[in-house]
């Protein structure tokens, strides 16, 4: 390597005779010892935030047969976003219910697809029993949906749909069709002028769909409102300074939504903050603090229940049975649902603060003494 | 009485052993800390409980996908960064060229011909980088930044904000991605040319002195501007190939895909691989193997199942820790070589 530059870093010199030979001793083994308890404490903390391996088969649950341990795992696109924690809470809860070790919960914190998919492979790799995603995107985990299913392990899509793959069962909300009811709903309120739609990750497929079912329901009901939509990013601390930025910039808005839960909470954070309150209609999806406070002190006029805890506890429930059974249990499709929170149902929500929906109290909450007639049933003819 | 010098003799130092030879040429290479590094870092989790998971080939694919894209951006971004440069935008060229791609092939390009124009856009974008930078004055921070934020939402325009299907297929598809070790391929083509331009071209050496020292490199009659305006623009080629390259592997061109985070690993694996920051020296060989570490402890992690609320203080703990591992074995070395 003598033509070359780079390699040059520690040319040939003759040694020179250093200091009093014991201390430079002295001071190395202290710094090996410094480095190497260092190091030692570093594998400790390491090892301390790893999650347990999978221990020996449990005891039989209930009356059902004796299982191993399955260890499933969830991968999402937003996995620090609040939203996804009652989900966490549901499929924590679900796998204690059955006896098995808590699900792993990893992917990407930003909507990464490329991130997402190493996450699905890795978990192929490391064997799990099964795998819960939501489909943010059209063609990317169709190949690794064939890889898991060819490894007998079962996928179950939750939170997020979309056609051509291969995932056994969809447990979720129909994303466009919610998005067409709130653009109904906003359509008896706004008839014409401008509105604000908040959107945190634009054209990924768990709210895109919301968005095009909502333009698409204007489109047919009240043409005379003008769509305006604001890209609020997938954190949630950047989502209140959009929406804020937008509305400064379009003051003569009738209307402020959002199609996700963090914008959402934005929405009714900025309207308590500024006042506006009944100046401007607003609504949006989901059950974070903010936007259920809103929704009681008439900030926002609805918020939307897709049940984010069913989509963890659901998918836990059934990837066991189908295991326990032998695929005899088919993982069935199922609507998490679709209800509008309006200041007429917020109570139990607002004052339980359960766990359910992201809080923090684990209590039972009282049944009401009557309950409310639902939306009057329909079926396909 | 003659006064007497007392006798201060020492032993004589030992003589140094001669400091030829491969095992010493070997200990001279500043990439070897981080070799080391990234092999314990390997041994770790190979032998750790999920090892027999590990140590399988689809397992490596994985590695590979983490660390590829990583150090062919690092390729691009170490050379810079010996210049004294930085490029902010490197993540946001990454998801951009390919929708640059998809807007030639939708107006009836054929597949080639779009390929060949997405990447001169590509240099397009490293030639303003350096172009700005150099006959402006404008420090390369602001520049590329600028660049990065303008990219991305070029990039959203660009994508309509929807995900697209590459249209690539056939043995050009399996030389751009869809053959499994290609993009592998790409990162080592791409780092061994760079280190071979790095340490035994002209160019190298203009471009460590004009990181080193500007001002004398200009005196000596160095083209320090046009070093930097070709490196600006390698590296931007660079990303877009990138780009392209890891989402046909995917099977997806993705608006969200890339981003800061991206060029944010490509430039932590240059330095942590042994590229100053503040230029004047560096290695590409050294950043493949800090992509190469990166992404062993984060795949690494995530196969043992560390939930995300956690995974971030781990990789935090474990780079750390690899690093002062690294910069023990570095003055090891030294001491061993003086």
């Amino acid at each position: 390597m003598s033509g070359s530059i780079a390699g040059q870093e520690f040319p040939s010199a003759p040694a020179t005779a250093g200091p009093e030979g014991g201390s430079l001793e002295r001071r190395s083994v202290l710094r090996a010892l410094g480095l190497g308890g260092g190091a030692a404490l570093a594998a400790t903390a390491l090892a301390a935030c790893g999650s347990s391996r999978n221990s020996s088969s449990t005891g039989s649950i209930g009356d059902f047969p004796k299982t191993s341990a399955w260890k499933f795992a969830f991968i999402n696109h937003v996995t620090t976003n609040s939203f996804f924690a009652p989900t966490q809470s549901g499929m924590k809860d679900a796998a204690s219910l059955l006896g098995l070790p808590a699900p792993t919960w990893t992917g990407s914190e930003n909507g990464v697809v490329s991130e997402m998919v190493s996450a699905f492979e890795t978990a192929i790799s490391a064997n799990v029993a099964g795998i819960a995603i939501p489909l943010t995107d059209s063609n990317a985990f169709i190949a690794p949906t064939k890889a898991a299913l060819a490894a007998g392990i079962p996928v179950i899509a939750y939170n997020a749909n979309a056609s051509g793959n291969y995932a056994l069962a969809y447990v979720g909300q129909d994303l466009y069709q919610s998005g067409y009811q709130m653009g109904l709903k906003i359509a008896t309120e706004v008839t014409s002028g401008d509105i604000l739609v908040g959107i945190s990750q634009p054209g990924s497929l768990n709210v895109q769909p919301r968005l095009d079912g909502l333009k698409a329901a204007l489109a047919a009901k009240a043409p005379g409102v003008t769509v305006h939509t604001v890209d609020t990013g997938a954190a949630q601390a950047g989502e209140l300074s959009a929406m804020e930025s937008a509305y400064q910039g379009l003051k003569a808005a009738k209307g402020i939504y959002a199609v996700d839960a963090g914008s959402t909470a934005s929405i009714a954070e900025m309207i308590s903050k500024y006042g506006i309150k009944g100046q401007v209609h607003a609504g949006g999806y989901d059950l974070l603090a903010d936007s259920i406070t809103g929704v009681s002190s008439g900030a926002l006029d609805f918020t939307i229940d897709q049940s984010a805890y069913l989509q963890g506890f659901l998918p836990v429930l059934y990837m066991f049975m189908y295991r326990m059974t032998g695929t005899l249990v088919f993982p069935p499709a199922t609507d998490t649902g679709l209800t509008f929170v309006t200041s007429e149902n917020v109570s139990p929500y607002a004052s339980s603060k359960s766990w359910i929906e992201g809080g923090a109290t684990k209590a039972l909450v009282p049944m009401p003494g009557s309950i409310g007639l639902p939306a009057p049933s329909t079926v396909q003819s | 009485m003659a006064q007497q010098t007392p006798q201060l003799t020492r032993s004589a130092p030992p003589a140094p052993a001669a400091r030829t030879g491969f095992g010493k040429g070997l200990l001279r290479r500043r990439e070897l800390s981080i070799v080391l590094v990234a092999i314990a870092a390997f041994a770790y989790f190979s032998l750790g409980s999920y090892g027999s998971a590990f140590n399988t080939t689809n397992n490596y694919h994985i590695i590979m996908q983490y660390f590829a894209p990583w150090a062919i951006i690092a390729a691009g971004e170490s050379m810079l960064l010996i210049c004294g440069e930085i490029d902010l935008s490197a993540g946001f060229t990454f998801s951009f060229i390919p929708f640059v791609f998809m807007s030639f092939y939708n107006q009836g390009l054929d597949v080639p011909l779009s390929l060949v124009l997405a990447v001169l856009v590509a240099m397009g974008i490293g030639l303003v980088n350096g172009v700005i930078r150099t006959v402006f004055n404008l420090a390369s921070f602001i520049t590329t930044l600028g660049m990065g934020f303008f990219l991305e939402g070029m990039t959203y325009i660009q994508s309509g904000a929807e995900p697209a299907q590459p249209p690539i297929t056939g043995t050009l598809g399996d030389l751009l991605g869809d053959w499994r070790w290609s993009e592998l391929g790409w990162a080592l083509i791409i780092v061994a040319v760079m280190q071979a331009a790095l340490s035994y071209t002209k160019y190298g050496v203009y471009a460590q002195a004009a990181g080193g020292n500007p001002l004398s490199a200009a005196e000596s009659g160095i083209k320090v501007n046009r070093v930097k305006v070709a490196t600006f623009t390698l590296t931007s080629l660079f990303a877009g190939l990138a780009g392209l390259v890891d989402q046909v592997r995917v099977g997806s061109f993705d608006p969200t895909s890339g981003g800061s985070d991206m060029m944010f690993m490509s430039v932590a694996a240059a330095v942590i691989g042994g590229t100053a920051l503040l230029g004047g020296s560096g290695t590409v060989i050294g950043a493949l193997f800090g992509a190469i570490l990166l992404a062993i402890i984060k795949e690494g992690f995530t196969l043992s199942g560390v939930s995300a609320y956690a995974f971030d203080v781990v990789i935090g703990i474990a780079v750390v820790a690899a690093m002062l591992l690294n910069v023990y074995i570095s003055s090891l070395r030294g001491r061993y070589l003086r």
